[in-house]
């Protein structure tokens, strides 16, 4: 499939139909590799994270609104416009490829209205993006309610939250320091031409300085190495992890931060928990690349009764369901999937679990909290909440050169010293 | 009275913050007499109360050899500082390890009494130690959080060493 109408495809599968990325793999797989799959992936992240931006512009380029059984149109005029602002695609070749691709579409009438709307942008350019700043809505190209959140979470700091989520992520390696050492791996790449630079908060880590697929990072196959965001590697160093602990993961799938747990501690009992049979099944082959042992259990971590055995955990890692507004830079479709009103939802559900969990840490233990989101009622208003419930929980600070101290808890903001935006808030039992 | 027990670095409840205390009344009076007794017995010379898992600003202390001064200090707070000493210390909750640290030589400090009675008063040498060192306490430090990373490694080593010995 031509690459042009994939993006098409991927962006309505997100915005019209409201599945997610990851659930559209497929759709890249049918274009041919060598050619054009690159370039739809670019196009549909990309046009999903400069929609509201694109979508503005696009309407002030139609004289009049297009039928609704149009929106394939619109998305490639969005698709075009993307790639006259945001590429470095020479401008008659964008708007040719994308002329082509309404033929393709079998919707030869519109040829001419998509190549009048792209061609008025090249001549307008200034002028209608200029327009478009005039709202945030657009400018930042996030939905209303989000940058409203944003605003009244972090008032300072707001627009460039926004604006870091807009940016590309790099990727980062976590080294298996069962397999291998971070300066050997270090040496591994620079033998392989991968230039990259050691991660300064997490002990493990290593930033590409440009994305590569895993198949050319040397070790990746034999378990020397994972892909892992400096930010999510900061988990284990946190949990103060001894030898022969008993370990608990919830939400555990796909197994990133648990297997990282079974690498620093190695001689404690790791057990992982999750409520998707399926990724679980991730959980255990990235434990089996890796090395590591860990028991991985299928349940609802809400519901002990379902999977505990009973026995009190010395460290619990709660890395609960949330927003994920924190990682939008990595995952563009969040900004189009999410709901103002799915966030009340998470906070319940965030809620419930540290509720549910609690009673299976022992005293003198440690619950690490955590979320991959900025948004303030996921996140110390959930901690503030259960600390106010609960006498026996102490918060024991995190001490710590990264991130934003809050009442409760430490925020990384997105691209703040690289990372993605997390949260940990640490708490101990009396 | 009772003997308390006091926990052991690495244990993260000593790594809270203390809450101070609102009233001294009966309830206070019996936990400054409790860990007196824990101190008598361990045998220390200062004992905060974060160190037997009671999350309050209330430390007790007694330099004297013959158990002849027991003092107890409810939400202290250090006033003034003035020189540097630097003395060996160990602590209750990091037994068998006695590392140099440096602190002020003098500080004025002002608490309740058993009694709830606002009391100021100076201190130097081996007391005004042991106070900076207690107060440290009830903010979650100890005194290993002075030493090197390389060495605060080797004391977790070494106290899982023995741990495991006497189990």
């Amino acid at each position: 499939m031509q690459a042009r109408l994939a993006a098409v495809n991927v962006v309505s599968a997100v915005v019209d139909d409201g599945r997610s990325l990851s659930a559209l793999q497929d759709v890249f797989d049918a274009v041919d590799p060598s050619r054009d799959r690159a370039l739809a992936m670019e196009l549909s992240y990309g046009v999903l994270r400069w929609r509201w931006q694109l979508d503005g512009i696009a309407h002030r380029l139609l004289s009049k609104p297009l039928r609704r059984r149009d929106r394939d149109v619109m998305l490639l005029i969005w698709v075009g416009i993307y790639q006259l602002l945001h590429m470095r695609i020479p401008p008659h070749a964008a708007v040719t490829e994308t002329v082509n691709a309404v033929r393709a579409m079998d919707k030869e009438w519109a040829a001419g209205l998509v190549n009048a709307c792209l061609r008025r942008f090249v001549r307008e350019r200034d002028g209608l993006l200029a327009q478009a700043d005039q709202a945030d809505e657009q400018a930042l190209s996030y939905p209303r309610w989000w940058l409203a959140r944003l605003r009244r979470d972090w008032p300072a700091q707001w627009r460039e939250i926004a604006e870091a989520g807009n940016r590309r992520a790099p990727m980062t390696l976590r080294t298996n320091k069962l397999r291998i050492e971070r300066e050997q791996l270090s040496a591994r790449l620079t033998e392989a031409g991968l230039s990259h630079a050691l991660c300064a908060y997490s002990s493990d880590g290593i930033r590409l300085d440009e994305p590569v697929d895993v198949a050319k990072i040397p070790g990746f196959v034999d378990g020397s190495c994972s892909v892992q965001d400096e930010a999510a590697q900061l988990a284990p160093g946190l949990l103060d992890l001894g030898p022969d602990q008993r370990v608990l993961d919830a939400c555990a799938a796909p197994g990133g931060k648990a297997c990282h747990l079974a690498e620093c501690s190695p001689r404690s009992q790791v057990v992982a928990v999750d409520i998707d049979a399926v990724r679980m099944r991730r959980v255990d082959e990235n434990a089996a690349r890796l090395g590591v042992a860990l028991r991985s259990t299928v349940g609802d971590v809400a519901k002990p009764a379902q999977w505990w055995d009973g026995q009190l955990f010395d460290r619990m890692l709660l890395d609960a369901p949330c927003s994920a507004s924190g990682v939008v830079r990595r995952h563009p479709d969040i900004k189009s999937l999410r709901r103002d009103e799915d966030i009340s939802a998470l906070a319940v559900t965030q809620q419930d679990l540290l509720e549910n969990l609690w009673p299976l840490l022992k005293p003198g233990g440690i619950l690490l909290y955590v979320t991959c989101s900025v948004f303030r009622e996921e996140n110390d208003a959930v901690v503030a909440h259960f600390l106010a419930g609960h006498p026996g929980a102490m918060e024991y600070p995190i001490d710590s050169q990264w991130g934003n101290k809050l009442a409760v808890g430490q925020q990384i903001l997105p691209s703040e010293q690289m990372m993605d935006g997390f949260y940990f808030a640490r708490l101990v039992k009396r | 009275m009772a003997i308390l027990p006091i926990l052991h670095f690495p244990d993260p409840r000593l790594r809270i913050k203390a809450q101070p205390v609102e009233r001294v009344d009966d309830s206070v009076r019996k936990l400054v007499d409790d860990m007196l007794e824990t101190m008598y017995e361990a045998p220390g010379i200062g004992l905060a109360a974060p160190q037997v898992n009671v999350s309050k600003r209330v430390i007790v202390i007694d330099i004297s050899d013959d158990k002849s001064s027991p003092l107890c200090l409810i939400n202290p707070e250090i006033i003034r500082r003035d020189g540097i000493e630097e003395m060996e210390e160990g602590c209750l909750s990091v037994p068998s390890i006695f590392e140099k640290v440096e602190r002020a030589r003098q500080v004025t400090v002002r608490f309740l009494d058993r009694d709830g009675k606002s009391v100021e008063t100076a201190a130097d040498e081996l007391l005004a130690v042991c106070i900076q060192h207690e107060i440290d306490h009830l903010e979650g430090k100890l005194f290993v959080d002075y030493l090197s990373e390389l060495k605060r490694q080797r004391i977790r080593k070494k106290l899982d060493k023995i741990r495991r010995r006497t189990m």
